[in-house]
């Protein structure tokens, strides 16, 4: 019986940890300020996790470097079954300005698969607040898919 | 202590700060740059968006078709910067960047943005010309020489008419006709300044 009120009270909050692969910092704004009081993606239940043990969805920006290409994927392993990985920008899709240096070793797809893309560079708070509804809907698909 | 009451029950029964989005609609401002439109029927396929392009979002396929050639020019969001650089260099404003930023995708696919036109073939006078460059050695060779002056000469086998290069001509003196398919330089106005050599996108002046 508690279980069932825990998955449904789960699917309504999906917790995010955010990595920053190397970002340029506007998509972090962005996504720091989609949880401030003018956005608020709070109200709609997502909340920014301390650690990726806590998370649900996991929301990537950057082009992942080299230096950081081995941190995101240890830190993408350690949050649980079910995750959603979203990345925020055009950065992890596709390197953007960024393809082809020496010190860039994305995009991101190249290591795990991408389940939303938010496009944008920087993207607007209203569309990430439309990549991470989207990213509730594929999470509750996952969770129903494990049962 | 008295300030603080009142700035709290005013506080109490203001309107909220926080938007409404997902329940209401929030249009963004005027002039901001998101999804990109392509009117492919205004492209004279000069390829100047490809080169300005700092995302390297923008891709040109072609088919030979018995018409002439089926050329796609293809936009990938999940890599452009949004800069508007395409918009701006396009001399025929076949690019145009949307206030729409609802660009979410669960596939890749998704967030490609292409169009596709026909180059037709040149009329019938070509065809008869080509036999005859096929004959000679070089092929390749250009069919205007560098002039010896240090003034421009447009290679009119290259040339698409796109006009950049007599606006970007700081003297004037480039007078372009894309109806009439002309490119014709005012000696005495020119200033052998380069310009025109740089901006051509089909790198067809000497």
């Amino acid at each position: 019986m508690f279980k069932k009120l825990i998955d449904n009270a789960a699917s309504k909050s999906p917790w995010l940890f955010h990595i920053n692969a190397g970002s340029c910092n506007g998509c972090d704004i962005e996504l720091v300020a989609v949880l401030t009081p003018r956005y608020d993606a709070e109200r709609l239940g997502f909340k920014l996790a301390g650690t990726p043990r806590h998370a649900d969805i996991v929301v990537v920006s950057g082009p992942v470097t080299v230096q950081s290409l081995d941190r995101v994927l240890r830190t993408i392993e350690q949050v649980p079954e079910p995750r959603v990985i979203v990345t925020l920008g055009s950065c992890p899709r596709s390197c953007n300005v960024f393809k082809g240096s020496y010190a860039v070793a994305g995009p991101l797809d190249k290591y795990v698969p991408i389940d939303v893309s938010i496009a944008g560079c920087a993207p607007k708070p209203e569309a990430i607040i439309d990549g991470l509804a989207l990213a509730t809907k594929i999470l509750k698909e996952k969770r129903e898919a494990m049962k | 202590m008295l300030p603080f009451i009142k700035e709290a029950v005013q506080q109490l029964f203001s309107k909220p700060s926080t938007e409404k989005y997902p329940a209401a609609d929030a249009p963004a401002p005027e002039g901001y740059r998101g999804r990109i439109v392509f009117h492919a029927d205004k492209c004279i396929s000069c390829g100047m968006c490809e080169r300005v392009c700092a995302g390297g979002a923008i891709s040109t396929t072609s088919v030979e078709t018995e018409e002439g050639q089926l050329i796609t020019r293809r936009f990938f969001l999940g890599s452009c910067t949004f800069c508007a650089n395409c918009a701006d260099f396009c001399v025929k404003n076949a690019i145009e960047l949307t206030t729409d930023y609802h660009m979410v995708a669960r596939d890749e696919s998704e967030l490609i943005v292409e169009g596709t036109y026909l180059k037709k073939k040149p009329a019938p006078k070509k065809p008869a010309a080509k036999p005859e460059a096929a004959c000679s050695a070089e092929p390749e060779t250009p069919t205007v020489q560098p002039r010896d002056d240090g003034l421009p000469v447009s290679d009119p086998s290259k040339c698409v008419y796109c006009t950049l290069c007599a606006k970007k001509c700081p003297a004037g003196a480039i007078t372009v006709d894309r109806a009439a398919k002309t490119w014709a330089l005012d000696e005495d106005k020119c200033i052998g300044c380069g310009t025109c050599q740089e901006v051509c996108p089909k790198k067809c002046i000497m």
